[in-house]
């Protein structure tokens, strides 16, 4: 029986909630479609995920001087990223304090104040209102200055990467990231990294989760999805990607490591920086490895590719948001990291093979967006809920997890298990229930 | 605008009809055909900048930053049965104007300036995509036809609402 008589949005939070805890179920590898497409848990999990959790705002190489800033999205509100005058990393609701105009609309630059373009207040970069047009006259010199400093947005910093939260009582930033560091450190903290150029930004009408989820655990799609890479040569075969390791952590964050390499994937003139950088397991999985494609919840994925363009083996590294704008719709942007101290030429052909390969244009990364944009359509309107549609997530789990891995969470020894997106969702649900 | 002039502006609107052309009707092995083997074919990142500032577009990151074998390995994909972003093809079409001939060497060289506007339908969507901005190419004279031996394509847009570049600008 269909029913048509149940909707979620003639529902109270507390039976969305209820709804949720009793046809979403992890741990039986059974997600409902309905999760991806209901505008009713999009509104839920805006405010019990994106104001509650710790969302990523870019990387400290992007604003290096003082006075350096950027303008990003947070949870759906743009915010100010600034490099002080002090040399200190501060964000602020982009917004003026007098009359509410949005501050500052560009992208990126370097300003020591900024002028509100409506009646002309002037705050400095590390908030503070310094100067009001006439305001001894127009005042009588009564305005609170102090009180008009711009509000603060709460961040923190773990290996360059900056992430914000608008949670007055945020989980410890340090605990949030727990002992997925481990894993972190090698993705993007195996030695200095830099952000190269401008983040690259395009929309997808799909719903944001499917993309976090694909990252977190979905190695199998690639021998179907990504068949076209391996038939190039640019990868050695079809089932490359089952090879090595499935990872998951505390809080939802996951990666799917694939080993082992033959080659190095890295600029080798940089061990000596990596063994400083890294513990001797950490540079002992690095150097075997092949791919590193993973999820920090809840939406900022990264990946490590490393394979053969026109000849050669290079490897690139990315981050990449899946950033909510709807339901049904994503701004996906994706920033290209490269370490500080490689030589001009490895950058080059790093950049360049990531461009080809998970840009916009890039020859992965389009054929994951033609997937996510038909499972978003297949999920939307009335009938995947009210039929109850589910997934299926079960694979793997009849498996064990390995002992004595080099790094820690709980770990498969192959990629092709859904073992991640369980604890994806089981962290994301208890996030909605509390 | 002499005659010369005139008849080599024909030329390179003749000539980006005819991609357009090829690359509407799917045709991605001629239309590679119209390469130089110098190509570079580029597409820099649009960025949105405080006031007049210029240039507005990033020098050092790339939607599209290809050379005649990068580009090679793109035609190559989509001939495999695997290429799902474009498997059925977008139906595109490509409004070419505003074509200007800036520099013109007969039988030797040209910079020609024009703007693009893409349409493209995938699928069953009742809504479209459109991508729009201005080409800056140059082309080289090799064996009897002009050839494509630089594209610079400045999008009007600094986030695409397309969901994918899988296909040429």
């Amino acid at each position: 029986m269909i029913k048509t008589d149940v909707r979620l949005d003639d529902m109270t939070r507390g039976e969305i909630v209820r709804y949720l805890e009793n046809t979403v179920e992890p741990e039986e590898g059974i997600i409902p479609a309905y999760i991806m497409s209901d505008p009713a848990v999009y509104d839920l999990e805006h405010e019990k995920v994106f104001l509650k959790t710790w969302l990523f705002l870019g990387h400290e190489s992007e604003i290096p001087n003082n006075g350096d800033f950027v303008t990003r999205d947070l949870a759906g509100y743009s915010v100010i990223v600034s490099r002080n005058q002090d040399g200190v990393i501060r964000a602020f609701y982009n917004m003026c304090t007098h009359r509410g105009m949005k501050l500052c609309r560009a992208d990126k630059g370097n300003k020591a104040r900024f002028t509100c373009p409506y009646h002309g207040f002037t705050f400095k970069n590390s908030g503070e209102l310094i100067g009001v047009p006439m305001q001894k006259d127009i005042y009588g010199g009564k305005l609170d200055f102090e009180a008009m400093g711009l509000h603060q947005v709460t961040i923190e910093t773990y290996k360059g990467l900056i992430f914000g939260t608008f949670n007055d009582t945020p989980q410890d930033f340090s605990e949030f990231l727990g002992d997925f560091k481990w894993y972190l450190d090698i993705a993007v903290g195996r030695t200095d990294m830099e952000v190269v150029g401008p983040p690259q930004k395009f929309i997808i009408n799909s719903q944001w989760k499917i993309g976090a989820d694909n990252f977190v655990s979905d190695s199998y799609h690639t021998m179907v999805t990504h068949g076209s890479i391996a038939k190039l040569g640019m990868v050695p075969n079809a089932t490359y990607s089952k090879k090595g390791y499935q990872v998951h952590t505390e809080n939802g964050h996951g990666c799917n490591i694939g080993m082992p390499n033959p080659d190095f994937a890295f600029p080798e003139e940089l061990i000596p920086e990596y063994k400083a950088h890294l513990s001797p397991q950490q540079f002992d999985m690095m150097a075997d490895l092949k791919n590193m494609i993973g999820t920090i919840f809840p939406n900022l994925s990264f990946l490590v590719s490393h394979t053969e363009v026109k000849g050669k083996l290079i490897s690139n590294t990315t981050v990449r948001l899946w950033r909510p704008i709807a339901v049904d719709k994503m701004e996906v942007i994706t920033w290209f990291l490269v370490e500080k101290n490689a030589s001009e030429d490895w950058k080059h052909r790093s950049r360049e093979s990531y461009i080809l390969t998970f840009s916009p244009s890039g020859i992965f990364e389009q054929d994951d967006t033609e997937v996510f944009t038909d499972i978003t359509g297949a999920a939307s309107g009335h009938v995947p809920f009210a039929k109850n549609y589910t997934y299926n997530y079960t694979m793997g789990k009849h498996r064990v997890p390995v002992k004595d891995f080099l790094g820690p969470g709980i770990v498969y020894d192959d990629k092709f298990t859904e073992a991640n997106s369980r604890s994806y969702y089981r962290y994301w649900l208890d996030l909605m229930k509390a | 605008m002499s005659m010369e002039r005139l008849l080599a502006k024909h030329i390179f609107e003749e000539w980006l009809y005819h991609e357009a052309k090829c690359l509407d009707e799917i045709e991605f092995d001629r239309w590679f055909n119209l390469m130089h083997p110098d190509l570079r074919y580029e597409m820099p990142v649009r960025v949105n900048k405080e006031g007049m500032e210029r240039p507005d577009y990033a020098t050092d990151m790339f939607a599209f930053q290809d050379d005649i074998n990068t580009l090679k390995m793109r035609v190559e994909r989509l001939k495999t049965e695997y290429a799902w972003a474009e498997m059925p093809p977008s139906r595109t079409r490509r409004f070419v104007s505003n074509v200007r001939v800036a520099e013109f060497e007969d039988h030797q060289r040209a910079v020609v300036n024009s703007y693009l506007l893409i349409y493209r339908s995938r699928s069953t969507d009742i809504e479209h995509d459109l991508i729009s901005g201005e080409r800056r190419d140059e082309f080289k004279y090799l064996d009897g036809d002009w050839k494509l031996s630089k594209r610079f394509f400045l999008v009007d847009q600094t986030t695409l609402n397309t969901r994918n570049l899988a296909i040429f600008v």
